[in-house]
């Protein structure tokens, strides 16, 4: 009758999917306790918080085995929310004089 | 034939006319959800924008401010809502494969953990309040010698209070749920809210896979 199957994860996968975030948060304390020099600890942290969405995205979400269109909507959620950055970056960070009451 | 008519008719009675079929439903819904997921990580986004902004204005108050922050619950509280984001999927599971019993326990163990998590966040607030550390101009913790020290924390009551107001919104989202699973309201064929309450409940884990390292773990 319907057109294809939902895709149904086993137990175990989940599990499996559950204890690798684990694993991750664990790595992502551990990291702090090594001194990784200033701007590098960041780049660190947010690279491994970027792998755990992922996972999630991927495999919680079902992204993996779904419409690549949801896909599509998530990454370009993502780049605007680079762009906000960006652009408010291009002024904040080169203002002589922050705001002065901020 | 009555029988087999009525079966059909009782996995159907989800169906709204305006689809040509259940899956057409269920993928629609679930773009929907997305679109709404775009507009959270947007929303969200503004509040991420200022702590961006804000840290590169003032790097050695993130640091001095954050040792006020306990790595130890922010690291438990992690683990909790990844835990909860493990019982959603499971619940979903168990919808796919009609163990309603199934659904409603790990609907419980949910918002069991998302107790836990609102109960750790409200020890830490407690815990800053009672040291005067409050947003804004109602700050008068004298502990961090920086002069904008109460900004910090403005943005930090800030995002963890839309994330935990979140959380409650998602409690209350999964009672609605486990209400719905006990009236019989969902089976193999029709799981829809809970496939989408487990969307909504895996960004607001996401939310907090950033929050957690960006507030609390800047050495």
């Amino acid at each position: 009758m319907s057109a294809h199957e939902h895709h149904i994860s086993s137990a175990k996968f989940l599990w499996g999917v559950g204890i690798a975030l684990f694993i991750l948060t664990v790595l992502t304390v551990a990291v702090t306790w090594v001194q990784i020099p200033e701007p590098w600890n960041v780049v660190v942290a947010i690279a491994i918080a970027v792998v755990k969405a992922t996972v999630v995205a991927a495999f919680f979400m079902n992204l993996f085995w779904d419409s690549k269109f949801n896909t599509m909507i998530l990454i370009m959620s993502a780049l605007f929310f680079m762009l906000l950055i960006g652009i408010t970056l291009l002024d904040t960070l080169y203002r002589i004089d922050p705001v002065p009451s901020f | 034939m009555s029988g087999t008519s009525a079966t059909i008719e009782k996995r159907l009675d989800h169906l709204q006319h305006h689809f040509i079929d259940s899956d057409q439903q269920f993928e629609s819904a679930k773009l929907g959800m997305w679109i709404f997921l775009a507009t959270e990580i947007l929303f969200f986004g503004g509040l991420f924008a200022a702590y961006i902004v804000y840290r590169s204005w003032y790097p050695e108050l993130y640091i001095q401010a954050s040792t006020e922050l306990n790595t130890f619950w922010g690291a438990i509280n992690t683990g909790v809502l990844i835990g909860s984001s493990l019982t959603v999927a499971m619940a979903i599971r168990s919808a796919q494969l009609n163990q309603i019993k199934g659904l409603i326990y790990n609907l419980y163990i949910t918002i069991a953990l998302a107790f836990v998590f609102m109960v750790i966040k409200y020890f830490e607030y407690a815990h800053k309040f009672h040291l005067g550390i409050y947003p804004g101009e109602y700050y008068t913790f004298e502990g961090i010698a920086h002069e904008k020290a109460n900004i910090f924390f403005s943005i930090y009551y800030m995002m963890t209070g839309v994330h935990g107001l979140h959380v409650l919104i998602g409690i209350g989202l999964m009672i609605w749920l486990v209400y719905k699973a006990k009236k019989g309201a969902f089976h193999s064929g029709y799981y829809t809210p809970v496939e989408i309450t487990g969307l909504y409940w895996h960004l607001v884990d996401i939310i907090w896979i950033f929050l957690f390292p960006l507030l609390y773990l800047i050495d």
